[in-house]
């Protein structure tokens, strides 16, 4: 990996026909054909595009890709092997903290990104208060708030 | 048993769902609407010719549509894009499609339009300046009007010891899904073919086949997965136009909004005013006047429905002897009025609430008692004359009633707890079908919708059928198929699905059980039970593997049942209802919510400490699904009741189209509530159920400016009670 | 084709070249890009070069003799969470969490605030609270401006067309406080923000008020009326009178002007009162 490529998913991707104005939430879905993360509002208003680049939680609608060069990206698309989104997303399973399922993958990359961060011991309350840029209008939150409280629970 | 297992939370958390906006077809185009740059006006010239000049680029104006559709009728229905005359800023006056939404934005930015600008109306009270009096006049603004009368009013009034009158405004509230609408179409030896994200793929294949004029058979619409609808969702909006790209292209066209464009071009709900004039004697509600005026934006006359829905929510479910209700829609240079979530429902109990508090304290009684006193019971008759069904509200109030007592008994300086009653009926007389296939291993519902967040296809039916046929819930799957092949059905929305599609699965469990017993030569009652991992059919003293009364033709799908559902209501009494139309009520559900609120006394602030909701449920088909809607429901209610507000300039625009500053709430903003859900009064669904994807929403607006009432006196008639309204109604600025 | 040509730099006088020679059809500076990139969708900036910083060694956060300096590129996140901001400079790390979300805060820098210098930012009132400078390069070398002289009004500061914002200093730890209200508390832009820090060395205080178009203002009446120790109730009384007079109040779709009148007073004492109690404060 050089200055011009970085990698998704730890697959490596050359920029040099990257346009650019292309934006990373563009490039994974269209370009890479990675569908799993979500377009929202395109405004950084509503966190449904959130991905990791190098571990933080970044909000892919507004970073250009070629700006990223020579980081690693991590989107929810092929997440298995990361600890922490599989945390994540066995704590959302265990809860049933989605309905429509649409900001999920964006609920999933940041409170995984938030675990990196904060460390494993984090509470609810720290967790909680680090997603307030996730909107979700189908659950009110509260599915979701059990999925905190239940990662916060599980083995490090 | 894990009470959330559902179908889709796997595929959903690897975000490998499929919504509209992820549809890709080979060598798709992409389009983008050209939108008119004012609220009114007229097209002087569109000239489309700039944008074709460039590579690769298909485009689409109202000239076009006599040969892109040579069937269609003439009519004066809704264009599907408009000649002349320009509805509403934004509105689509011509279509581009391109390889890139790159280049397609670029065409369409070169397209020559020229508009003649008109003063735009804006203000439905500037509109109708001489409301709540003034008659209804045969003019332009006027795209609904609704009247309906009941005992003598004037007398009750008369004699009342007091009459409250007041007026509450309301603010028009958007869905805000988070999924943008986004369809894929294509157009293919004759089969014009749709690939959408809807709530309703009958629905809009109905309104296709009669707008382009085609039989329903050249066109199928396929839905995806819909990240969320909440009503937005419910009717076709970009279909049309990305199947006339398609089909003047050759080739699949992509068309989705921006989120920008989800809100400039979005059907919600739109601002209202409600006078309300209620008179008392001896503690007792004796006669009402209601006066709306409610915006319908670019609606057509006749194609309104929301005066005549509506106007019952302000009446309530409440013992009303005589009563004169009287609706305007105004026709505004906005989008149509559409449905949200149980549309302008939250709305007119905020107000219908908020009003009685008012006459409660008037007279000194106190507000949850006096609304008991009066609340529907089964028996009672509603204002147009309908029996009420099982209904039970009356519980739920009591319930927070009590559980508000004790609240209150906790609270500190600057907090208060309020109530809000909601009252609802769901959409089941909206028909459907399902198709039943019952293999040797399992049970496979077959049907038109696809799951739009709820749960309520893919787990309430499934828990439906596996219940009507006493099969364990693992053994039943719910599949989807387009228009082409699944059985009719209305779509989701109503808080219909579970009612309607439920009762449509227990008509062909019936049957399906008859002919099991057919085939087992046997008069008795077949029960179904799983051996060895496949499912058998047992009767009498006969025991057979669903496997072995199989018919070779049978063998791909098992044995087939077919189920339906048209609900019906009772009659509206027509002798009430002077003039316009009413909607009858096909059941009855309703909820009580208490709201714990602490207002900022300086800033006026409100934060919601604590939440309980009571719903009248019938019967819960799936508890965790029951409070998963309920959840959401009051985060909705909460945003129209504290920081939602779609704001348009004086020339029309919408000045906040986007999240930033078109407020949902967050996390933060959101407690979890306490819920009770309370069975015994059954409703129209399977054994029972009553829908609950829309009651949730109702109560809650009503419940929050109790609380702040109860916290700080202050008598907040607007919605959304933003702080600075607060501090506006403590008198503090 | 692309909308724009997007260069990266590896040092100052490359970035500074890449302004200069941009020639007709302009050129924008990337930062986090949290603004400039919703602009060029909206189409409020047209340039045809976007120069991206993130080759500059300016994600730097530094103590020094007692001052911060904090590099033009740092994420506000690293800046949010740095403990010795917490601790000594309580007031920024509030400002800085006010901003966005966690997500646009792993991206969003000081540099783009400032540079953006919206009305409504929540780092600049904080910065005029703290007597920030902003360290500027251009061709004829670098200098330095008050933030008070460099935000002029939206998107209008001192800068140069082809200087950059390489780092912003704050002379020393200061008890400080940040309040602000907003139509939705969580994430929002504030309708109005008050500003308030307690200068240890020369015992003044610093007031400011951010939320109000066209920019943030200090309110050197109001500090004055707090005078040089805690303030008295009549003193703060004073103050708050003094604020509601002094500032310039405008009405937008956010706020009316009565509710921003009303709202400075109450913010002001909620800001002033952490920084009366706060060890190192006034005493």
């Amino acid at each position: 990996m050089n200055d011009d490529s970085l990698t998704v998913n730890a697959r490596v991707l050359p920029l040099g026909s990257v346009p650019d104005d292309e934006r990373l939430l563009d490039t994974l879905r269209w370009r890479l054909g990675l569908k799993g993360t979500k377009e929202g509002c395109r405004t950084g208003d509503c966190g449904a595009c959130t991905v990791l680049v190098d571990g933080h939680s970044t909000l892919s609608c507004l970073a250009l890709t070629r700006e990223l060069a020579g980081s690693a990206i991590a989107t929810i698309d092929a997440a298995e092997s990361d600890p922490d989104v599989a945390a994540v997303r066995t704590a959302f399973a265990r809860a049933g903290a989605l309905q429509c399922g649409y900001c999920t993958p964006g609920f999933v990359m940041a409170l995984a990104g938030l675990r990196k961060e904060l460390g494993r011991r984090a509470g609810p309350p720290e967790l909680l208060a680090g997603l307030q840029g996730n909107l979700c209008r189908c659950t009110g939150y509260a599915s979701i708030a059990r999925a905190v409280t239940l990662l916060a629970e599980l083995d490090p | 048993m894990s009470a959330t297992i559902r179908p889709d939370l796997d595929v959903k958390l690897r975000g490998a769902a499929d919504f509209g906006v992820d549809v890709e077809l080979p060598g798709m185009l992409w389009g983008a609407l050209v939108r008119a740059p004012v609220a009114s006006g007229r097209v002087r010239v569109l000239d489309l010719g700039p944008a074709r000049a460039l590579a690769g680029v298909v485009a689409v104006g109202p000239a076009d549509l006599a040969e892109l559709l040579p069937d269609r009728a003439e009519s004066t229905s809704e264009p599907i894009l408009p000649r002349e005359e320009i509805a509403y800023h934004g509105q689509p006056l011509a279509l581009v499609a391109a390889p890139t939404l790159e280049e397609a934005r670029r065409a369409a930015a070169r397209v020559r339009l020229e508009v003649q600008p008109a003063p735009p109306r804006i203000d439905i009270e500037d509109e109708f300046p001489q409301w709540p009096h003034g008659a209804a006049t045969r003019s332009p603004s006027i795209v609904a009007h609704v009247l309906a009368r009941h005992g003598d009013l004037e007398r009750a009034l008369a004699s009342a010891d007091r009459v409250v009158e007041e007026t509450y405004r309301t603010a028009g509230i958007h869905q805000v899904a988070l999924e943008a609408h986004a369809c894929v179409a294509c157009v293919d030896e004759g089969i014009w073919r749709v690939r959408t994200s809807t709530q309703s793929p009958f629905g809009v294949r109905e309104d296709l086949a009669a707008r382009f004029g085609l039989p329903e058979r050249a066109v199928v619409v396929e839905g995806t997965w819909v990240g969320g609808g909440f009503g937005g969702k419910g009717a076709a909006l970009l279909e049309p136009y990305a199947l006339l790209l398609a089909r003047a292209a050759g080739r699949p066209v992509r068309l989705a909004l921006s989120y920008r464009e989800e809100f400039e071009l979005g059907r919600s709900t739109l601002p209202a005013v409600v006078r309300l004039a209620t008179g008392v004697k001896d503690g007792r509600i004796v006669g009402r006047r209601v006066r709306l005026l409610l915006d319908g934006g670019s609606s057509l006359p006749g194609r309104d429905f929301a005066v005549g829905y509506s106007i019952g929510f302000l009446l309530g479910p409440y013992r009303t002897p005589a009563f004169e209700v009287e609706g305007y829609g105004i026709r505004t240079h906005k989008p149509p009025f559409g449905p949200h979530r149980a549309p302008f429902a939250p709305q007119c109990a905020f107000a219908l609430e908020s009003h009685l508090e008012e006459v409660a304290r008037s007279i000194g009684a106190d507000p949850i008692a006096f609304r008991s006193a009066h609340v529907w019971r089964e028996g009672d008759t509603t204002p147009l004359g309908q029996p009420v069904g099982p209904f039970g509200l009356a519980t739920a109030l009591e319930g927070a009633g009590a559980l508000a007592r004790r609240w209150r008994a906790t609270t500190g300086p600057g907090e208060g707890v309020g109530v809000g009653v909601g009252f609802w009926s769901t959409s089941t007389r909206a028909g459907g079908e399902v198709r039943l296939e019952l293999a040797p291993e399992r049970l496979v519902i077959v049907q038109g919708e696809r799951e739009i967040g709820s749960g309520s296809v893919l787990r309430g039916l499934a828990v439906v059928g596996a219940r009507a046929l006493d099969l364990p819930l693992e053994r039943v799957r719910v599949d989807y198929e387009s228009t082409a092949t699944a059985p009719f059905d209305s779509g989701v929305y109503g808080s219909r699905t579970v009612g309607a599609l439920g009762r449509a699965i227990v008509d062909a469990a019936a049957g399906l059980r008859l002919t099991l017993a057919e085939r087992l030569a046997c008069s008795g009652p077949v029960e179904l039970g799983v051996d060895d991992g496949e499912i058998v059919a047992v009767a009498g003293g006969t025991r057979r593997a669903i496997r072995a009364l199989l018919r070779p033709e049978e063998a791909a799908r098992g044995i087939v049942a077919v189920g339906r559902h048209y609900g019906h209501a009772s009659e509206i009494d027509e002798t009430r209802v002077v003039d316009g139309s009413f909607y009858p009520y096909t059941d009855f559900t309703g909820a009580a919510h208490v709201a714990h609120v602490a207002v900022d006394r300086e800033t006026g602030a409100v934060r919601v400490v604590r939440y309980a909701a009571f719903h009248d449920a019938g019967v819960v088909v799936d508890s965790a699904m029951a409070r998963a809607q309920i959840e959401g429901g009051i985060a909705m209610g909460l945003g129209t009741a504290l920081t939602e507000e779609a704001i348009w300039s004086e020339d029309g625009r919408l000045v906040n189209p986007r999240l930033l500053d078109y407020r949902i709430p967050t996390m933060a903003e959101v407690p979890v509530p306490e819920i009770e859900l309370i069975e015994g009064f059954a409703g129209a669904g399977p054994f029972g159920a009553k829908g609950l994807g829309e009651p949730p929403i109702v109560p809650v607006p009503a419940a929050v400016a109790a609380a702040v009432r109860d916290a700080t006196g202050a008598h907040v008639t607007e919605l959304p009670l933003t702080a600075e309204r607060v501090a506006r109604a403590l008198k503090l600025l | 084709m692309p909308s724009f040509e997007l260069l990266a730099p590896s040092g100052v006088d490359e970035a500074l070249a890449a302004l200069r020679s941009a020639g007709a059809a302009g050129a924008s500076v990337l930062a986090g890009g949290t603004d400039l990139l919703i602009d060029l969708d909206e189409g409020r900036t047209t340039s045809a070069r976007v120069v991206s910083l993130r080759r500059l060694p300016w994600r730097t956060l530094d103590w020094t003799d007692g001052a911060l300096t904090v590099g033009s590129t740092l994420p506000l996140r690293a800046l949010e969470q740095d403990p010795e901001v917490r601790r000594t400079l309580p007031g920024l790390a509030q400002a800085v969490a006010a901003v966005g979300s966690v997500a646009l805060r792993h991206r969003a820098t000081l540099g783009g605030n400032l540079g953006r210098a919206a009305p409504a930012s929540d780092l600049i009132p904080m910065l005029l609270a703290l007597d920030a400078e902003v360290e500027i390069v251009g061709a004829a070398g670098a200098r330095r401006v008050p933030v008070e002289g460099f935000v002029h009004a939206s998107r209008r500061t001192a800068l140069g067309p082809a200087e950059l914002i390489r780092s912003v200093r704050i002379p020393g730890p200061r008890p400080s406080a940040y309040r602000w209200q907003r139509v939705r508390p969580s994430h929002d832009i504030s309708q109005l923000a008050v500003a308030v820090a307690w200068v240890p060395t020369a015992r003044r205080w610093r007031v400011s008020v951010g939320g109000i178009p066209p920019r943030s203002v200090r309110l050197p009446e109001v500090e004055t009326a707090l005078g040089d120790g805690r303030p008295s109730d009549a003193a703060l009384a004073r103050a708050e009178e003094f604020a509601r007079r002094a500032v310039a109040i405008v009405a937008d779709r956010r706020a009316s002007e009565e509710y921003r009148r009303h709202l400075v007073g109450t913010l002001l004492r909620r800001a002033i009162d952490p920084v009366r109690d706060a060890p190192g404060g006034p005493g």
